[in-house]
């Protein structure tokens, strides 16, 4: 009887949604993945900063420089892999069906967000665990403080992981397919940790209220904690008198997961299964005045009836156009718009009023800028190219249509490459500026767009050709997402180790695998001047393209023939 | 609403028709067919091999051996031919989202190749045939589940194929819709389409098939018009004694089974006691029955019926689903041959 009792309570402390969703990612493939991924970058980020000499750094440069390798890695690793499952945690119950069980049972909406919440949390925990062994090997070699060091380390990446995973499922509580919970977390996870180093790192002279908000906006950013933890300067700090960012990062992000949570929570309940779609009145069917109103309004009225796909368009191109919510052309005009804007504005502003930088860092601001819209676009819009017509039955349609192979392939990477072409050539003003202030440098930013141009091609190239191995959408997008980020940043962080430990040839070969790392060298970017990539990198990136693009191929004719 | 008239036309002729997957054998040496105009109900449980046999007629699966063929087009070596011929509605829908359902006909039929002029026309034929013209503005992902299937037979028919072929088109409707499908069905029939149509639903099937396969474990167990496969069935009929009195059922049961076995010994009759019931099948005939009515009511049992259980296609699938693949119904009943000589 008292076993009986016993077992009852155990039964009702473990929250039987935790247990399940920590035992249904350990046993996804994609958890495996992670858990093997990072395990390898922490063993090979210790191991290729460990000493190999035989003598004894007591400065403990040798160990800090192991613990910059590995905090960077680990920081990187749960950045771009964790929130991945967060991400598709409640869409993905709410599509099956199961969310409606959960709330239609007597858990109640706080235990299930908890238990969501404590399955994903134990996983990370299982993450930071596999880490130890490397944060050991920093502490052994000395040079690190335990608490100070190793201990704020693992505070910064516990918060981390807390904000970034409620901050997804407020995400997933929102969106009606997983894939775009993966996008749209992954886009605001980038937005928050980069783009927001971007307005300090312009205004860094200015004690104004301009240069105020940059430096707060700057603190929601983990990568000044990170900075400031490994003993370095952060991008965007003001000089030699700098204030630590922790306190504001540690109140923003404690803030934003409780506010992040409570809202998550409110939103659990029948509500989230409405879904308002409103069609709208066709201008068509509206009075002369109206239409008149709506033709001044909008370039492209979203309410007009379209003409029909004419003969000279491929048909599979204009559907993607027309099924994407950013290739409706009135959406497709507002980010060329604001990319424009956003270019010019960031050209003037660097013109006039941070003149001491010189156009080599204000041209690779704009190149920084111009391959983050990149990254975070193209995996958005290439990577579902095939999967999201398998995870919808459409590709079965695809198939019963006469339409070939190769049609599909062009049609599907054209709508993409317009899309992107589009924005790139948006940012056209920005440049122009630059050669309006220093005239002789036209030939290097011709270079620099050819190199931004290949960026375009080369990452629709992977994230279509490894979309396209995937059945599901959410899946192709974040493998998608996680290998274009990689491509991206590996040779960054191999360039921050560029004195030491890794020589000039093996730094100047890494970098030439990414043409936009190329176009910061062409701009004379500090800290890229030195370095000589053309035309390797496009040697290089234009082979690989062509590569993938003949994998996407193969895919596409692999599915559409029958079996 | 009158059904179509037979034909002896072939548009769909399928031979010896195998599919295996490695040691599974999905479809078994199918052979069917059907003429023009016809419609043909393809019945079979779950996991049967009637999706297998659809995917091979139009062009996504190959044969492991066999033939299949469109009017006159081979389903394996005139695959692009195929896809002109035949209008495949899937059981899923396959929506994309943020499109309308005028553009979702355009991006169809400009894939298969309809110049834009004529395609704007067919959108609104095909709308109007499918019952879906107040349609055209909706988002083609906010449809409710009959309103897709109604916009998926349109799709189906923007090419104008010849042969539409309706995977569970009544799946998920409400009655009345049910009904409008069933209208919309015959209504491509006249129009001289041929079709083939899976279901679950028998009964809705009687109404519109004209001949009906019945396929399990990948092997064709029936085939035939629904007069023919019913005829089949009756051959062994369920026949039913309702008594004024609970109490002599198993007194009836037993005076029945007696006479049962002086005769041929063919069945047992069961007692159903809540109903005053007892239950037998039999193969004899309304005379060579008429003397057991007789034989009990001389042994002064009260009898209020004696009647036969009407039978149906359920009863006939049943029938033929329950019997294992050693005993294939196909050979006992008409075959496609046959069909034509009963027709001729």
């Amino acid at each position: 009887m008292a076993t009986h009792t016993t077992a009852i309570a155990e039964e009702s402390v473990v929250n039987p949604i935790a247990k399940r969703e920590f035992l249904g990612i350990l046993r996804s493939p994609k958890a495996f993945g992670v858990l093997l991924g990072l395990t390898l970058i922490f063993s090979v980020a210790v191991l290729i900063r460990w000493p190999s000499a035989g003598t004894v750094d007591l400065s403990g440069t040798q160990s800090i420089q192991v613990f910059r390798m590995f905090g960077y890695g680990l920081l990187a690793g749960v950045v771009f892999l964790i929130p991945a499952f967060p991400a598709v945690s409640i869409v993905n119950e709410k599509n099956d069906g199961t969310l409606a069980l959960l709330l239609n049972s007597p858990l109640t909406p706080l235990k299930i967000y908890l238990g969501k919440l404590a399955g994903i949390l134990m996983f990370s925990l299982l993450v930071l665990m596999a880490s130890l062994p490397g944060a050991a090997a920093c502490y052994v070699m000395g040079g690190v403080d335990l608490y100070s060091g190793i201990g704020r380390f693992y505070l910064l990446l516990v918060l981390l992981i807390v904000h970034y995973v409620t901050l997804a499922m407020l995400v997933s509580s929102y969106v009606h397919t997983a894939d775009a919970g993966v996008r749209i977390t992954y886009t605001v996870i980038f937005i928050t940790a980069l783009l927001t180093l971007l307005p300090a790192a312009f205004f860094v002279g200015d004690a104004g209220l301009i240069g105020t908000a940059a430096n707060y906006l700057r603190s929601l950013s983990p990568i000044p904690v990170l900075t400031e933890l490994m003993q370095q300067s952060s991008p965007g700090q003001r000089g030699l008198i700098s204030q630590s960012t922790w306190p504001r990062f540690a109140l923003f992000a404690s803030v934003s997961s409780v506010v992040c949570a409570m809202w998550t929570l409110s939103r659990l309940n029948y509500r989230i299964f409405d879904r308002s779609r409103a069609q709208g009145v066709m201008t068509e069917d509206r009075s002369t005045g109206e239409r008149l109103i709506r033709r001044l309004m909008y370039i492209v009225d979203p309410q007009r009836r379209k003409a029909g796909i004419p003969w000279y368009l491929n048909p599979v191109m204009v559907k993607e156009f027309r099924c994407r919510r950013f290739g409706r052309s009135q959406w497709l005009f507002r980010l060329v718009a604001i990319s424009a804007v956003l270019s010019v504005a960031l050209t003037f502003a660097a013109a006039t009023s941070v003149t001491a930088w010189g156009t080599e860092t204000i041209g690779g601001l704009m190149v920084i800028l111009q391959v983050i819209l990149i990254v975070v676009l193209t995996p958005s819009l290439a990577s579902g190219l095939i999967s999201g017509e398998r995870d919808g039955s459409g590709w079965e349609l695809l198939r019963l249509t006469p339409l070939s192979a190769s049609k599909i392939v062009r049609g599907k990477l054209l709508s993409v490459l317009w899309t992107l072409t589009l924005v790139l050539f948006a940012t056209l003003p920005g440049y122009l500026v630059m050669i309006y202030i220093q005239p002789q440098m036209v030939v290097q930013i011709k270079l620099v767009l050819i190199c931004l141009l290949l960026t375009v091609i080369y990452t629709l190239a992977v994230s279509a050709a490894v979309g396209s191995l995937f059945r599901t959408t959410a899946t192709a997008t974040t493998v998608a997402y996680i290998i274009v980020i990689a491509i991206f940043v590996t040779p960054l962080l191999i360039w921050l180790g560029r004195d030491a430990p890794f020589g000039y040839q093996l730094v100047n070969a890494v970098l030439m695998t990414n043409p936009a790392c190329a176009a910061l060298s062409i701009i004379k970017t500090p800290g890229f001047e030195i370095y000589d990539l053309l035309p390797g990198a496009w040697w290089i990136s234009g082979t690989l393209s062509v590569l993938l693009f003949g994998l996407f191929g193969f895919q596409v004719w692999r599915l559409t023939r029958p079996v | 609403m009158n059904k179509p008239s037979l034909s002896n036309d072939v548009v769909v002729q399928t031979h010896e028709l195998t599919k295996r997957y490695d040691e599974f054998t999905a479809l078994d040496s199918l052979s069917i067919q059907v003429g023009r105009g016809q419609i043909l109900g393809f019945i079979g449980p779950n996991g049967a091999g009637k999706t297998t046999t659809i995917r091979i007629l139009v062009g996504l699966s190959r044969p492991t051996s066999g033939s299949a063929s469109i009017a006159g087009a081979d389903c394996v070596t005139e695959a692009r031919k195929i896809k002109r011929l035949v209008g495949y509605m899937p059981d899923d829908f396959g929506k994309y989202n943020n499109m309308r359902v005028g553009e979702y006909l355009d991006f169809f039929g400009a894939a298969y190749g309809i110049g834009r002029r004529k395609r704007m026309l067919r959108i609104d034929e095909v709308l109007e045939i499918a019952g879906a013209t107040y349609m055209k503005d909706l988002f083609v992902d906010a449809l409710s589940r009959g309103m897709q299937q109604r916009v998926a037979i349109a799709r189906t028919l923007m090419h104008d194929p010849e042969v539409l072929i309706l995977d569970e088109p009544a799946n998920g409707l409400d009655p009345q819709a049910r009904i409008d499908m069933r209208i919309m069905l015959l209504r491509l029939a006249e129009m001289g389409k041929t079709l083939i149509v899976t279901s679950h639903i028998l009964p809705e099937l009687a109404r519109v098939c004209d001949v009906v396969a019945m396929i399990t474990k990948g092997k064709l167990r029936a085939f035939g018009t629904v007069d023919e496969i019913m005829r089949d069935i009756k051959q062994r009929r369920t026949m039913e004694i309702q008594l004024v009195d609970s109490a002599s059922v198993d007194t009836v049961t037993e005076l029945t089974n007696a006479w049962l076995k002086n005769g041929n010994g063919e069945s047992t009759a069961e007692p159903a006691h809540a109903e005053a019931i007892v239950r037998f099948s039999t193969s004899l005939t309304d005379a060579e029955l008429a003397p057991l009515l007789g034989h009990l009511i001389e042994r002064q049992q009260l009898i209020s019926q004696f009647r036969e259980v009407p039978t149906d296609l359920e009863d006939a699938f049943l029938s033929v689903a329950g019997k294992g693949e050693d005993a294939p119904l196909a050979d006992s009943h008409p075959t496609p041959a046959d069909n034509e000589a009963v027709e001729a």
